[in-house]
């Protein structure tokens, strides 16, 4: 990569490490300075292909082919303009289809193919889209929603584990401190000789370094691919069956202590209706028929006629 | 001898047994039965290899239905084969003894290197010029070009297996690589194809982890195995850095040089084939509009292995239309590279999350997370569109595609860290972006998932319960088997070098500590015969203590005990040194090897009885630390599986060190001290991480000894095993035959021997 030079006055980045490349977007190199000196007047034409050029268009040259340059400042511009969603289509044939186009656009104007034709669908699909592209505008896609979601998610990890571990670490320290001070305090009031003491308290150190260890061990349990917890025997013998009777419907019996009550379907025919009010036409729309209120009726009246005696 | 194991009837192809291995059997047999994993850790030279084979093959024999193949992963090409010869022990004595022919078909299978019969391929020396080139002859549209064209080469071999090879399966048997070739050049059939077509009908397969747990791999080997396999991993031990490595990515300033010239050529090559043959283009577009469906249903339908590579939603998606023609996809990776050179461009070290690289990248180079995660997937189309045969040359663009593809599905479990210069030289920038896997479950999962039964073996798993941690599995059982022995034959002694009155090794203490190690040594070669094994923890480490040994003198005077030989980070000169300390240990008086842990020799290189008579362990052997890819994976560790750095850190060392002393022990007619010269040893976390059997023996009486008590305890120990030793001693104690083994006693014996977790 240290070939790399500019073509007019052929510095390259060997002999000068501070060397900057320039591309504007014809896709032809110039370096910085040349740069500033052709286009002192803010514009001029590329030295190698004559196109007229801006000066403030003019970028730092990401990659090592300028024409990849040149072709993703195309593709962004295109973008803008094309910038709907898979679910502005109706099917994912039809959005690809619309992908591909795009990647037409973009592949002629980076080629010189057909450059005005190309501009000319260009604007009008801006024309007949407006709205939409005005909508979308603002619009991430999904996939970028995607990656935002999961950068945040990586984020929020990465600090509560930070979190955690500060935590932890104070907490010990704290412990730590506590305990010296307790022997401190021993051994300015305890009458037991101080060796005893010490030994009390190197015996309360270790006992604290296991508890910190241990509890280190015990944090969550791995959970596997299956859902059992990491450390969990598991049977393989299977689960033992439980036999019983299987349940059986058996209608109830109700008992009314009267006369038969007619069928909810008869109550017409057997002309019972006829002394009941005909149901509303809004009435209807609920589900309401005359025959239900007139059928209730003929329950409560006919239940408890003959009472069962003694 | 035929063993009854809980109403299985297993042929065992020895007339004597270890009360452990019948023990071992039990226990698989049990996770067989549950259908589940297992972990389970028994001692090297006890015989795990044939407990396994003749239990599963008993096992797959009275119940066809259920296990339909065993899949024997090892680790490098002499285990692969050690382990076919055992199986060929034993299935000769199933046909002695059932007296009928079975029908197993058991074969090894590596790569094209090994394998291959050709003679101008396989002359060639690298195992990718040899794909490359095989490739180059095989590929299918090569040889459709052929059909119009006579004159281009071909491969006989494959031609052959072409036409005739899949007709006839392969006749039933034990095959390693060598009768592999055999029968290739017999029949004129390419004895790779030949093994890769087998492994779907035969019973047994034996091949390296990488077919199993590397996605580029698997993908083309072990996709298609049954479900009701049972998969072993022997000498598993190392098996979560395996995962790792195989999902990392690590990609260099060269790598993107390389992809860039793929690039070009890929551009120039779609510019050729648009002139020529339009019609190609058009119908992969086509293709890549309907979506990848084909491989959806197979997935679905559950034929295939998934892929971590390969993220469901891609198959349930058509290709994104920003990508879907040839132009604009290498386009889109001319981005992809620009942007990478971009960021390898870089003065200080930069670390960050996948979700914040992908942020970057979009609002950078407007590259969005879908198109990416199709990258891989739409590559390998292409370069199938192009036709184009040389696809070794395409390793770099290959890597940068499923690097894309990895960044943008899991957002979780990797991380990305870019360094502009290696620590050791930070004036020589050589910027390197490390794609780092922290999280071995993500590679090892499809095996889980889809395989009924996995097994992770090895001599050394302590602890063994991190192991189901790490990987993110369930197991049924997870046990560590001792050693039964007749006479205590291995000694472990920790001894502590360094004097109170020393200061640390940071106030400049060192000196006599080296200078104690070295005494140690020389009183060692005095008293131990035959060959002395002594690692260090890493090169540098052991070249500044031989170093100051040769200042003090001390060489000179083991020298006129034992000759030296010196492990190098060079494998040439390593296996020289190895083969001359073979040599001296079988005459005169014997030699010394300084090694090193986690060197070649400390992994896979067995001193059998008299080659390895002590093995010192100097210092106790942790990773180095500063590492940024290690501190990201224990931060990892830390946080989703509640494993403490400190934790992981000794597992790893122990695990090591256990590596390296049990090199020592490798049958129980063997014997061997092993002595740990260092008192960290000596702490309750280390000791307890050391293996079952080897704590057995770790006694409170053989703790932190000086030099003198050493030299004692290792006399004593070294009078005893020179007397002499037969197999009736061995007889029913550690050694059992059938009677022995039916008696009720030894039964309850057995059941203590596997200590269950």
């Amino acid at each position: 990569m240290d070939d790399q030079g500019c073509p007019r006055c052929k510095t390259t980045k060997y002999r000068n490490p501070s060397l900057k490349l320039m591309v504007n977007v014809c896709g032809h190199t110039l370096c910085e300075s040349c740069v500033d000196m052709l286009f002192v007047r803010g514009s001029g034409n590329c030295v190698q292909c004559d196109t007229p050029l801006r000066k403030s268009n003019f970028r730092v040259q990401l990659f090592e082919d300028p024409t990849v340059d040149k072709e993703v400042e195309i593709r962004k511009k295109v973008l803008k303009i094309y910038n709907k969603r898979d679910f502005d289509f109706s099917s994912l044939r039809e959005y690809n289809d619309y992908l591909e186009q795009v990647e037409e656009i973009v592949y002629n104007l980076t080629n010189n193919i057909e450059v005005e034709r190309t501009k000319q669908i260009m604007e009008a699909y801006q024309r007949e889209n407006r709205d939409v592209i005005q909508k979308n505008k603002a619009k991430l896609t999904r996939e970028q929603e995607e990656l935002e979601e999961l950068l945040l998610l990586e984020q929020q990890d990465n600090e509560q584990r930070r979190l955690e571990t500060l935590q932890e670490e104070q907490r010990q320290l704290q412990a730590k401190r506590k305990n010296k001070q307790a022997l401190l305090d021993e051994l300015e009031r305890s009458h037991v000789p101080a060796t005893i003491l010490l030994a009390q308290h190197k015996d309360r150190a270790t006992q604290l370094e296991n508890q910190i260890e241990k509890q280190k061990q015990v944090v969550k349990t791995t959970i596997f691919s299956t859902g059992i917890p990491m450390g969990q025997t598991v049977l393989l013998q299977p689960v033992a069956r439980i036999a019983e009777v299987l349940y059986s419907y058996k209608p109830i019996e109700i008992n009314t202590y009267g006369p038969p009550v007619p069928e909810l379907e008869q109550l017409g025919r057997l002309g019972y209706l006829n002394h009941v009010r005909a149901a509303q036409p809004q009435d209807m729309a609920g589900g309401y028929t005359s025959g239900l209120a007139c059928h209730r009726a003929i329950q409560d009246a006919f239940s408890g006629l003959f009472p069962p005696l003694g | 001898m035929k063993l009854n194991i809980e109403g299985l009837l297993v042929y065992f192809p020895y007339d004597y047994i270890y009360p452990e291995q019948y023990s071992y059997m039990l226990e698989l047999k049990r996770t067989l039965d549950a259908k589940g994993h297992g972990v389970l850790e028994m001692p090297s030279g006890t015989g795990k290899t044939i407990s396994l084979l003749s239990l599963i093959v008993a096992y797959q024999r009275a119940y066809p239905l259920e296990v339909t193949k065993l899949i024997y992963c090892s680790r490098t090409v002499p285990e692969i084969e050690k382990v076919v010869e055992e199986l060929r022990k034993l299935m000769e004595y199933y046909s002695k003894e059932a007296g009928e022919k079975n029908n197993f078909l058991a074969l090894a299978l590596s790569s094209r290197k090994n394998l291959c019969v050709h003679p101008e391929v396989s002359s060639l020396r690298f195992g990718k010029e040899v794909d490359g080139k095989c490739h180059s002859l095989t590929a299918s549209y090569i040889r459709a070009q052929r059909h119009s064209n006579p004159s281009l080469p071909s491969c006989r071999f494959y031609e052959e297996f072409d036409a005739l090879g899949r007709q006839v399966p392969l006749p039933a048997g034990v095959y390693n690589l060598d009768d592999l070739k055999d029968f290739g050049r017999r029949k004129g059939w390419c004895p790779y194809y030949l093994a890769r077509y087998s492994i779907v009908h035969a019973n047994i397969i034996v091949y390296s982890y990488h077919y199993l747990l590397d996605p580029k791999i698997a993908d083309l080997v072990s996709k298609e195995l049954a479900k009701k396999s049972v998969v072993v991993f022997d000498e598993a031990h190392n098996i979560d850095n395996v995962c790792i490595d195989s999902m990392s990515v690590n990609i260099t300033r060269r790598t993107l040089d390389r992809s860039q010239a793929n690039v070009e050529t890929l551009q120039s090559t779609i510019l050729k084939i648009k002139e020529t043959d339009a019609a190609k283009l058009k119908e992969e577009y086509r293709r890549l509009v309907e979506g990848l469906k084909e491989a959806n249903v197979a997935r679905e339908t559950d034929i295939y292995m998934s892929n971590p590579v390969l993220p469901d939603e891609v198959l349930q998606e058509a290709v994104p239309g920003s990508i879907r023609t040839a132009e604009h996809f290498v386009g889109f990776m001319k981005r992809f590279l620009e942007y990478l050179k971009a960021r390898l461009r870089i003065h200080h070290v930069v670390q960050e999350s996948a979700p914040q690289f992908l942020k970057d990248i979009s609002e950078k180079v407007c590259i969005d997370r879908k198109p990416l995660r199709f990258c891989a997937e739409r590559l390998r189309s292409l370069l199938r569109t192009l036709e184009i045969a040389d696809i070794a040359d395409f390793s770099a663009i290959t890597l940068i595609s499923n690097f894309a593809t990895l960044v943008s599905t899991y957002s979780k479990g990797f991380t990305i860290i870019i360094e502009p210069f290696e620590d050791r030289t930070p004036t020589i920038a050589n910027p390197v972006l490390h794609f780092s896997c922290m999280d071995p479950s993500i590679a090892i999962k499809p095996v889980f998932e889809r395989f009924q039964s996995v097994i992770i073996t090895s001599g050394t798993l302590s602890p063994l319960d991190i192991y189901p941690r790490i990987l993110d599995f369930h197991p049924v059982t997870t046990a560590s088997f001792t050693m039964t022995l007749a006479r205590t034959c291995l000694c472990p002694l920790v001894c502590n070098l360094r004097n109170p009155q020393h200061g640390a090794f940071w106030e400049g203490g060192e000196g006599p500590v080296i200078r104690n190690y070295g005494n140690l040594l020389l009183e060692m070669s005095a008293i131990v015969p035959d060959g002395i094994v002594a690692f260090f923890t890493s090169y540098i480490y052991m070249e500044n203590i031989v170093a100051s040994w040769y200042e003090q003198g001390i060489l000179e005077n083991v020298q006129r005990n034992k000759l030296i030989f010196i492990e190098t980070p060079d494998a040439a000169e390593t296996s020289m040194a190895l083969e001359k300390y073979q040599e001296a240990c079988e005459n005169g008086r014997g030699a010394i090897l300084l090694s090193v842990a986690r060197g070649k020799v400390s992994e896979g290189i067995d001193f059998v009885h008299h080659f390895g008579r002590a093995v010192i362990m100097f210092g106790v052997p942790y990773v180095y630390t500063q590492s940024r890819i290690l501190k990201a994976r224990l931060e990892y560790l830390r946080d989703q599986f509640q494993i403490r750095e400190n934790d992981f850190l000794t597992f790893d060392a122990m695990r090591h060190a256990a590596q390296c002393v049990g090199r020592a022990i490798r049958g129980k007619t063997d014997y061997g001290l092993m002595i740990f010269a260092d008192k960290r040893y000596a702490r309750a976390d280390k000791r307890g991480k050391l293996p079952r059997w080897i704590q057995e023996h770790l006694t409170d009486g053989s703790l932190n000894l000086t030099i003198d008590e050493t030299v004692q305890l290792s006399k004593h120990f070294l009078r005893q095993m020179a007397q002499p030793f037969k197999q009736e001693d061995q007889l029913g104690l550690s050694l059992l035959t059938l009677e022995q083994l039916q008696s009720e006693e030894m039964l309850q014996k057995i059941a203590q021997i596997a200590h269950q977790v």
